[in-house]
């Protein structure tokens, strides 16, 4: 297993009226964050709040091309990311329980925070379709070129560690800052996480590091 | 952190434990006890939140560290608040570490208010104080600087220190508008009324009138002769003769200075001092003894001096003789005194906050309670009593609610 200190490229917020971070995704152009009440589009160039979505946004986040997942209460809504429009909603399968949320092959993937565990979830039913465990409390879920990345906190410690979808061992590790929560996680598909910031209602963009 | 703790923790926040509860009620994991504690002591059920945070603390255990230590703040907060003062301040002591450790200094700042609160409570002025002083002038936010300055001014007020204690009540006024929490404006609201409020009688040559705090603190300054029932002394300037310790003969200075300049007979002065209902030559001579004592000990300050039907003050150097009394003279006027802040109190709590055996408290509760002056509810130990609704506020509760901030 790898194991380093996160390199923090960039902070983005404190946003005013936002009090928390639960779910961070990305569309291409703007990161997306869960803020209790709302999905704020953040544009990484300049860090200002584009554009936000009224819904109940409670954990994780995740966009799949066209739709955006929102976890919030006991359910993951599905909504069109162009009108900001909720059109279905499936029950989470953490009952409530649930943080992370990644959309990959198409699949959602769901971490479910205290019983440390991430599960493969079908988009249109909500079926389970298999569980994977890990060995921390999971507060996001992401995947990029086929690894699977995940969020951890536990002991007032967090770090990002990529994790065998089959197994669940540990790979690499990237540690953050002591007292800095990561709480929802994404990829730009590039050399960039993006970590919501919890609490302390910011995002960050921590570097990935590069195959070699 | 999880979906519905977000959600349920946000409900808490915008003042809906019911809301809160919907979303939790059926879960055991330790940030639902603690988010059901919360909400609990939120609706007024003081014992089910105390006995669902410590379930919380258990739960969260030694690897959530910082989430355990705001649920042993908050146990503690309700603790202070049903006057339960046995609540070990130790634990307490070591929430305040963790929470500094971990950086979350605003509810390590409360967990320090909620000591200095205790101390204040139970009469340790100087260890509350500097309690706060410990605490430090780090940024507050402006609940918790309200309690920070009530304290500061229960501290000044304990000392008589009338300036200070204003002074420290307009800043928790104006902090308590910043916060916007309408309960703690009332509750510095009605902190402001013991400074307008009569806080003893002043007796001069027999007549009598009201005093406030303020006035009190000026007769400190004064030339008079002054006899304190408070605490027993009798002063001038900065001659102090204290009689704590010796009822029978500062029961003989207060009906000699109350007379002033007049004399009083031997037989109002047997009475007085020895509750004797009728006098024969035994008291007759012990009185002849007692005097004596009295005369020893007011030298500095007045003499006691025969006359044809019994003794008169002459004073040294002033022409003011004042006793200074309770506004209303009760037997049990401490008790009153500490139950009148509206609060459910223990028989142990407070036999511990006036430093006596819970037996003597009982006895005078029991009394008082026969007259309806108090009233109790509750059975065996978790019996409490309490002053018939009197205006006045409780002390909130500012639970440590932020569960999931970090």
């Amino acid at each position: 297993m790898k194991r380093s200190a996160a390199e923090i490229i960039k902070e983005y917020g404190p946003f005013a009226g936002v009090e928390a971070v639960h779910g961070v995704t990305y569309d291409g152009t703007h990161v997306w964050f869960a803020s209790g009440d709302k999905l704020n589009a953040v544009d990484p160039a300049d860090g200002k709040i584009a554009r936000s979505i009224d819904v109940a946004a409670h954990a994780g986040t995740a966009f799949d091309g066209r739709h955006l997942f929102q976890i919030a209460e006991d359910r993951i809504q599905k909504i069109d990311a162009a009108t900001g429009k909720v059109l279905s909603t499936i029950p989470s399968p953490g009952a409530g329980g649930d943080s992370g949320l990644a959309w990959a092959e198409g699949s959602l993937w769901v971490g479910q925070y205290r019983e440390r565990k991430i599960h493969q979830v079908d988009p249109e039913t909500g079926k389970v379709l298999r569980t994977i465990e890990s060995k921390r409390f999971v507060t996001g879920v992401t995947w990029v070129d086929g690894e699977l990345w995940h969020g951890t906190w536990e002991n007032e410690e967090s770090d990002v560690r990529r994790i065998d979808p089959d197994t669940g061992k540990v790979l690499e590790q990237l540690d953050l800052p002591a007292g800095t929560m990561v709480s929802g996680l994404e990829s730009d598909g590039g050399e960039r996480f993006f970590c919501g910031g919890g609490g302390r209602g910011n995002v960050r963009a921590v570097r990935r590091p590069r195959r070699s | 952190m999880e979906s519905l703790i977000t959600a349920a923790a946000r409900a808490l926040e915008a003042g809906d434990p019911l809301g809160a509860l919907n979303r939790v009620a059926l879960r055991n994991d330790a940030p639902s006890l603690a988010l059901r504690g919360i909400a609990m002591a939120q609706l007024g059920d003081l014992a089910k939140a105390k006995t669902l945070l410590r379930s919380a603390a258990r739960a969260f255990g030694p690897r959530e560290a910082v989430a355990r230590a705001r649920c042993i703040v908050a146990e503690a907060e309700i603790a202070l608040v049903s006057r339960d003062l046995n609540w070990p301040v130790k634990t307490l002591a070591a929430a305040r570490a963790t929470l500094a450790k971990h950086g979350d200094l605003g509810n390590a700042a409360h967990a320090g208010h909620i000591e200095a609160r205790r101390l204040l409570l139970v009469g340790r002025l100087d260890e509350a104080e500097r309690t706060l002083a410990e605490l430090g002038a780090s940024p507050l936010p402006p609940a918790s600087l309200v309690i920070r300055e009530l304290v500061v001014a229960g501290i000044a007020i304990r000392r008589l220190k009338t300036k200070d204690a204003r002074a420290a009540l307009d800043r928790a006024a104006d902090a308590a508008r910043l916060a916007g929490i309408p309960a703690l404006t009332a509750e510095v609201e009605s902190a402001k009324l013991v400074l307008d409020t009569p806080a003893a009688r002043l007796i001069e040559r027999g007549k009598e009138h009201p005093l406030l705090l303020g006035q009190i603190e000026a007769l400190a300054a004064s030339q008079a002769l002054v006899v304190d029932t408070f605490h027993h002394t009798i002063r001038k300037g900065g001659i102090v003769v204290s009689l704590g310790t010796r009822p029978v003969l500062f029961a003989l200075a207060r009906p000699l200075a109350q007379a002033w300049p007049a004399d009083v007979s031997r037989e109002a002065l047997m009475t007085a001092a020895f509750q004797a209902k009728h006098v024969d030559e035994s008291h007759r001579a012990r009185l002849r003894v007692e005097i004596g004592r009295l005369r020893a000990k007011l030298k500095p300050l007045a003499d006691v001096s025969a006359t044809k039907h019994g003794f008169a003050l002459t004073p040294r150097k002033t022409r003011q003789v004042l006793v200074l009394a309770r506004p209303v003279e009760e037997k049990h006027a401490a008790v009153l005194a500490f139950l009148s802040d509206g609060e459910p109190w223990s028989s142990s709590a407070l036999a511990l906050a006036l430093g006596t055996s819970a037996r003597t408290v009982q006895r005078a509760l029991e009394e008082l309670a026969r007259s309806h002056k108090v009233q109790s509810f509750g059975h065996g130990r978790a019996r409490r009593w309490m002053t018939p609704p009197v205006p006045g506020f409780p002390t909130g509760l500012l639970l440590p609610t932020p569960l999931l901030k970090t």
